[in-house]
């Protein structure tokens, strides 16, 4: 355990300082004594914002079940805690047993956004772990990494002993047993990666060689050992309804991003938005039952007391029991005070009416995502909704009450032109429009449009993970159109920081060279990099700089369908042939049905057996 | 039927700020189907109102609440199944109907308090006792206080001696004296609700500039021993 005295010190300078503590109902703090194996889950953020991640819950859950386990949480210690941690030399520790995280067996990190690969490195130097695998010996802890953004492992493959692709919750059971048998036979680190490579979905960085051409594009990528696989597989849970969901929920002291049960409803989405990463690795669409999710949410609330139900998946209006779903919880739940809450909603005349449902209970602002300003793009990015959606749902919207619409938009979509730019604001005139063309008497309360637009960052495993991003300076062009046009005092302008953009694009379809401009960048103090409070472009393009590395061959370069790319070594399910047809129907703007409404033979269904999609 | 409630806040638990916790009561009574009542509107709310907040990192061994519920529950009932819900840290210690229509929140007048600090660069802590009762001499202790009210800084200066009730000093003891770095444990019975108010901070920073003593106020331990209503000229518990 970390010193109390410097700890309690500690405390009483932070902000926040609840975010350090731990206790919380429902979280679980077993003797580290009695237990064979002891595994820290990292969240590289801080606590509000990693305490609202599902997998966290999930994973945490299913290890303590677990007798000989010990699952502890670890977030990223606020600028102000990192100080005093290292003024009073206090490690960073786990928030159960306020254990240094060196002491445990695992340290496992989720990657849900690229913008936290600087904390990872900060957080196994503030825990006093060696941040380079190559440097870690069999007694320092093994660090692991699953989540999104594993499926491209490549940037932080330096740091990472090795990565889950996919799906953990069954994987990981699998891997403890392991451990646990490794660990009463004496512990060798070489040893126990070499047995578990050979393992579906696990992927171990330093087993593997690569190979450059001239033009710095990768040539080839080789297992350096017999029996390592050349292509992983990504894992899948197929049976969600009879997986493991936990029926408890650790419920934080201070207010999270989501403060709320989240109901998984689905994984998957049938909707092929050709700019989602989501929509293409979480595939197939695999659904709960109603019945599973009634209980589970009985269960829940009775654990947690929240006052929320929040029906979570990819496109939760596509579930297809949706409307039995709600109808049921919310009889069941409405003397109760408890709420159910749909958070993304489409623009179709069915989410309305099960909005109609739900209304009765709340009626906060609605958010709508036309994703780009002229049907023609949104043909393109295969987004299916209509102008006509919009014009229905708002006016039904304004009707019913609300007056506050937030409407959310990418710029810098392929094939965009300075007409599909201002269509965004012509969206939003019109949306003013419809308000003050109703009837005095059917507008209720202040009109306030939001138009919120971010800069396309392209993803691997979509079709267009092979397009070059905007520059900065074209998306500052476009901004400063969209800010020049937009005048009127009901409609506010929001725009994400391109520069922010573009670090995410080169970290996101980066390769392994990137990892010592990474580690340059963290020693420049580079930290949480997703907030614009701390995010400093400048030290990143010194970074850059001095690590020899072009940013722009990885940010802006427009691949050809032929180059291997650094992830093409992992198996999603869906083929690249997919891809490259999604790809070139997308310059055409020719549309790709709902799966829901016939098989698109993107490859899932022949990879994973019992998908159903 | 309003249910008046004794409860402590204690340990790491003193790092919730009275927001938090009323969300963890409200969660509580949820998980616990404690029949409470909630307020009308699109944003139900329970009806609970805790007195005199503390300020984060304070401790207590005696906050009181108001709870209104729905039917009655023997407090017994009550008292077992909120502390089975609640944190360690957070005990309901007593709980008991009042049917006085003044809720706890508004009749509170006095929180007592005992506080430890470190005072450097003195040779005798004995000496503070002096400067305490010469400094209560004073008919008026003035102090300047900022609040921001609309966005705006408002700056007015207080006689605070009327909010200052009983200071005492407790004996020490001899061998935890080291060169001239003193623990000095203080208790004080301080004015604490809607006719005055004075945080045990404030009462702290206030002795520190009379007497000039390097006392290190933002490390201090400080635990609110109990709260006290003021009825005629006399203090009682809210219970």
């Amino acid at each position: 355990m970390i010193d109390k005295i410097s700890f309690d010190r500690a405390l009483k300078r932070v902000e926040k300082p609840a975010r350090y503590i731990g206790m919380e109902k429902n979280s679980i703090k077993k003797d580290l004594e009695k237990v064979d194996i002891k595994f820290a889950f990292c969240f590289p953020d801080v606590y509000e914002v990693g305490m609202s991640h599902l997998g966290l819950h999930i994973l945490y859950n299913l290890l303590n079940n677990e007798g000989y386990i010990a699952c502890e949480r670890v977030f990223a210690p606020w600028a102000d805690m990192e100080n005093e941690m290292r003024k009073e030399g206090i490690p960073l520790f786990s928030l159960e047993n306020k254990e240094p995280i060196r002491n445990f067996d695992f340290v496992g990190f989720t990657l849900q956004y690229e913008m936290s690969y600087t904390n990872i490195i900060n957080m196994l130097d503030l825990g006093n772990i060696p941040v380079y695998s190559k440097d870690r010996k069999d007694s320092d802890p093994l660090v692991i990494a699953g989540g999104p953004c594993a499926y491209n492992p490549e940037p932080i493959a330096d740091f990472i002993d090795f990565f889950v692709i996919g799906e953990a919750e069954e994987i990981i059971l699998d891997i403890m047993k392991i451990y646990r048998e490794h660990k009463s036979n004496g512990f060798k680190r070489l040893e126990f990666l070499k047995e578990i490579s050979r393992l579906e979905g696990i992927y171990v960085p330093q087993f593997y060689d690569v190979f450059y051409k001239e033009d710095n594009t990768i040539d080839r990528m080789e297992p350096i050992f017999d029996g390592v696989p050349r292509v992983i597989n990504k894992r899948i849970i197929k049976e969600l309804d009879k997986s493991y969901y936990p029926d408890k929920l650790i419920v934080p002291f201070i207010e999270t991003v989501h403060d709320r049960i989240p109901l998984e409803i689905f994984r998957g989405c049938t909707r092929g938005c050709r700019f989602c990463q989501a929509g293409m690795i979480y595939r197939p669409v695999r659904e709960k039952t109603v019945d599973t999710l009634v209980k589970l949410a009985e269960k829940l609330a009775d654990s947690t007391g929240y006052g929320d139900i929040s029906l979570t998946s990819l496109s939760s209006c596509d579930y297809s029991q949706l409307r039995l779903l709600v109808s049921k919880l919310i009889s069941k739940y409405k003397e109760k005070q408890v709420g159910v809450s749909l958070p993304s909603l489409r623009l179709d005349s069915f989410s309305l009416e099960i909005l109609k449902e739900i209304e009765k209970v709340r009626k906060t602002g609605l958010t709508f995502a036309p994703e780009a300003g002229s049907q023609r793009l949104r043909d393109v990015i295969n987004k299916g909704v209509t102008e006509k959606d919009l014009e229905t749902a708002v006016t039904y919207a304004f009707e019913e009450g609300w007056s506050t619409i937030k409407l959310y938009f990418m710029i810098g979509l392929p094939t965009e032109t300075k007409e599909d730019v201002l269509g965004i604001k012509d969206l939003g005139y019109k949306v003013k429009n419809i308000f003050f063309n109703l009837p005095k008497e059917k507008r209720k309360g202040n009109l306030k449009i939001t138009l919120s637009v971010s800069c396309f960052v392209p993803k691997p495993f979509t079709p267009f993970q092979w397009i070059g991003q905007n520059s900065i300076d074209e998306f500052y062009e476009k901004i400063n159109l969209l800010k020049k046009e937009i005048r009127d005092n009901k409609i506010t302008f929001n725009y994400h920081d391109p520069q922010i953009s573009y670090l995410e694009a080169v970290l996101a379809r980066g390769d392994r060279r990137l990892s010592k401009a990474l580690y340059k960048a963290w020693e420049l103090g580079c930290k949480f990099d997703g907030w614009s409070d701390f995010f400093d472009y400048e030290k990143w393009m010194e970074a850059f700089n001095k690590t020899g590395i072009d940013a722009d061959f990885y940010a802006l370069r427009e691949r050809k369908t032929d180059e291997v790319l650094p992830w093409d070594f992992i198996d999603t399910g869906v083929d690249k042939k997919y891809l490259i047809a999604e790809y070139e129907k997308a310059k055409n703007g020719t549309l790709t049905r709902d799966c829901r409404l016939g098989c698109n033979n993107c490859g899932i269904n022949r990879s994973f057996l019992g998908g159903v999609c | 039927m309003n249910l008046r409630v004794k409860f402590t806040k204690e340990g790491y638990l003193k790092f919730i700020s009275h927001l938090d916790m009323m969300r963890l009561f409200d969660r509580a009574f949820r998980r616990g189907n404690i029949p409470i009542k909630y307020s009308q509107g699109f944003n139900p709310q329970p009806k609970i109102s805790i007195a005199n907040p503390l300020a984060l990192g304070i401790e207590s061994q005696a906050e009181f609440m108001d709870v209104e519920l729905n039917e009655r529950m023997p407090e017994k009932y009550f008292i077992d199944i909120m502390n089975n819900e609640l944190p360690e840290g957070i005990r309901i210690i007593d709980a008991k109907y009042v049917d006085d229509n003044n809720i706890v929140s508004s009749a509170v007048g006095w929180s007592y308090y005992e506080i430890n600090v470190k005072v450097y660069n003195v040779e005798d802590i004995d000496f503070i006792k002096g400067f305490i009762d010469k400094w209560l001499m004073n008919t008026e202790i003035l102090m300047e206080r900022t609040r921001i009210k609309k966005g705006k800084e408002i700056k007015d200066i207080r006689n605070i001696r009327p909010l200052i009730g009983n200071v005492t000093v407790a004996e020490h003891d001899k061998d935890i004296r080291k060169g001239t770095e003193h623990e000095l444990k203080l208790y004080c019975l301080l004015k604490s609700g809607d006719s005055g108010n004075l945080k045990p901070t404030d009462f702290l920073m206030a002795f520190k500039e009379y007497t000039g003593l390097d006392m290190d106020i933002e490390m201090a331990d400080i635990k609110r021993l109990n709260m006290y209503l003021e009825v005629n000229g006399e203090i009682r518990s809210p219970m």
